[in-house]
């Protein structure tokens, strides 16, 4: 059996990103509706939970592109551009949960789940704060505004999406993960 | 659920460039804009990113949308940070200056004496704000429209990414029409037997749950399909020897030629701003006259 490595990225990993990516964007454009209650134009995006579980299930690379090449998919469907750095910041909340791929055997395990939630934790909040921190070096915001403005309404609705239906992401995976055989 | 690219050919100058050629340029550009914060130098770049912008003949209709998010982030960034909050300016502007309102302002009927502590020069770098994000907004946010998602992967192999990575992409832009009518399907099927999506009530976190039978079955649907993708690339031999195109990009004097202008935007801006010393953030004397200074 051949060992499995943590930054392959072969056939299948190929595969997997393309289809996270276009899953991500499709996903993110078709619950742009459900809206924050009482926040304005702020939409949440249960879609952000695809890459994270894109990495968990098939590692940080997968995750990664699923993330990044998702947000710029999704950007440009929506005509809204190019938005390099939100794009990393995507990525990175894909790639942080896959670090911890090669670990996992058992998706519906508890201990599995909740370690995968602490990375969930991590991924979003290293990814959301590099997107939110570079708006300090294009846009010449300060520390306070990219917190307020950027960060934390970034981040609150990315966790919260990520930590319910990862999870959830997980047991589905775990029925049927057997039938790959891989 | 209909997907549909924003991007036609629209026979325009942007057209006839290399899309390789274009993101070079796209990204000389960023970097060498977001060395600047002198108004002269932000006002050559947004000029150039305005007519880089116009160059691609997208109507106002189609883009408006892109615009308005831009609207929105200059309106924070801009009119809140800088000029009602008073913070920010990134450590660029120098502390002190000269105050809009020295003397304060009473509120009439609540004799409460307010002083805003906005200075000419902060009002100074919301200008310059406006010139940076505004140049840099015209060249990423025109790139939907004017270039065509089939050239994705070619693009970025031609740009030095390895074959996987560029396959990956051009595989997403294949999937995502086809997860889009899986999307359709699910809803449909999930709908026939009594889900409403309208009426998901509760709180935020019972409406993501309720999610949950819409994201889940195309979720492990496409798994299960990628599985089938794998095996057959597999049996084809992908990845053990370099990738063949079936799109092939060639540059021609044009390419080069605006290959040529980017090296020079960033060569150019990492000299003037390292070498001279130039580009720091810098207030006109004709705005410090208004103040009366």
């Amino acid at each position: 059996m051949q060992k499995k490595s943590l930054w392959k990225f072969g056939t299948r990993e190929v595969v997997y990103s393309a289809i996270g990516a276009a899953l991500y964007a499709v996903l993110a454009i078709a619950t742009n509706w459900l809206q924050i209650p009482s926040a304005g134009n702020v939409s949440f995006r249960p879609a952000v939970a695809i890459p994270m579980f894109f990495g968990v299930a098939f590692g940080p690379i997968v995750g990664f592109i699923a993330g990044f090449l998702g947000n710029i998919i999704s950007d440009l469907i929506a005509g809204y551009g190019f938005w390099f750095w939100w794009d990393l910041g995507n990525g990175l909340m894909g790639l942080i949960p896959g670090l911890i791929f090669l670990s996992l055997v058992n998706y519906k395990d508890i201990m599995t789940i909740l370690k995968a939630e602490l990375f969930v934790i991590i991924g979003v909040l290293v990814g959301m704060g590099v997107a939110a921190i570079s708006e300090m070096w294009v846009s010449g915001a300060d520390i306070n505004t990219v917190i307020v403005g950027n960060f934390i309404p970034a981040v609150i609705p990315n966790l919260i999406n990520g930590l319910i239906l990862v999870p959830i992401l997980m047991i589905a995976y775990a029925a049927i993960v057997q039938r790959s055989g891989r | 659920m209909l997907v549909t690219w924003r991007y036609r050919f629209r026979n325009s100058l942007m057209d006839r460039f290399d899309p390789r050629a274009r993101w070079i340029f796209s990204l000389a550009f960023l970097f060498a804009a977001t060395m600047f914060w002198d108004a002269r130098f932000l006002l050559f770049f947004f000029l150039i990113g305005f007519a880089w912008y116009f160059s691609g003949r997208t109507a106002w209709r189609e883009t408006k949308r892109g615009w308005k998010l831009v609207g929105f982030l200059l309106f924070v960034m801009i009119v809140v940070n800088t000029i009602i909050t008073g913070g920010g300016a990134g450590g660029v502007v120098p502390p002190g200056g000269l105050q809009v309102w020295p003397k304060g302002t009473t509120i009439p009927l609540i004799n409460w004496h307010f002083h805003y502590g906005l200075t000419y020069e902060r009002l100074w770098f919301a200008i310059c704000q406006l010139l940076r994000i505004g140049g840099i907004s015209a060249i990423f946010l025109i790139i939907p429209y004017t270039m065509d998602p089939r050239v994705y992967g070619v693009t970025f192999r031609g740009l030095g990414l390895p074959d996987s990575f560029a396959y990956s992409m051009e595989l997403a832009f294949r999937y995502v029409p086809t997860l889009a009518r899986d999307f359709g399907t699910t809803f449909d099927a999930q709908r026939a037997r009594g889900y409403e999506i309208e009426r998901v009530k509760g709180g935020i976190v019972k409406q993501i749950i309720r999610i949950a039978p819409l994201i889940v079955p195309v979720t492990m649907n496409s798994i299960l399909t990628g599985e089938d993708v794998t095996n057959a690339m597999d049996l084809r031999c992908f990845g053990t020897r370099p990738r063949t195109w079936l799109s092939k990009l060639t540059f021609h004097w044009q390419d080069y030629a605006l290959i040529a202008f980017s090296i020079f935007l960033l060569v150019g801006g990492i000299v003037t701003k390292y070498a001279f010393h130039t580009g720091n953030f810098w207030v006109p004397d004709f705005w410090l006259r208004l103040a009366g200074g």
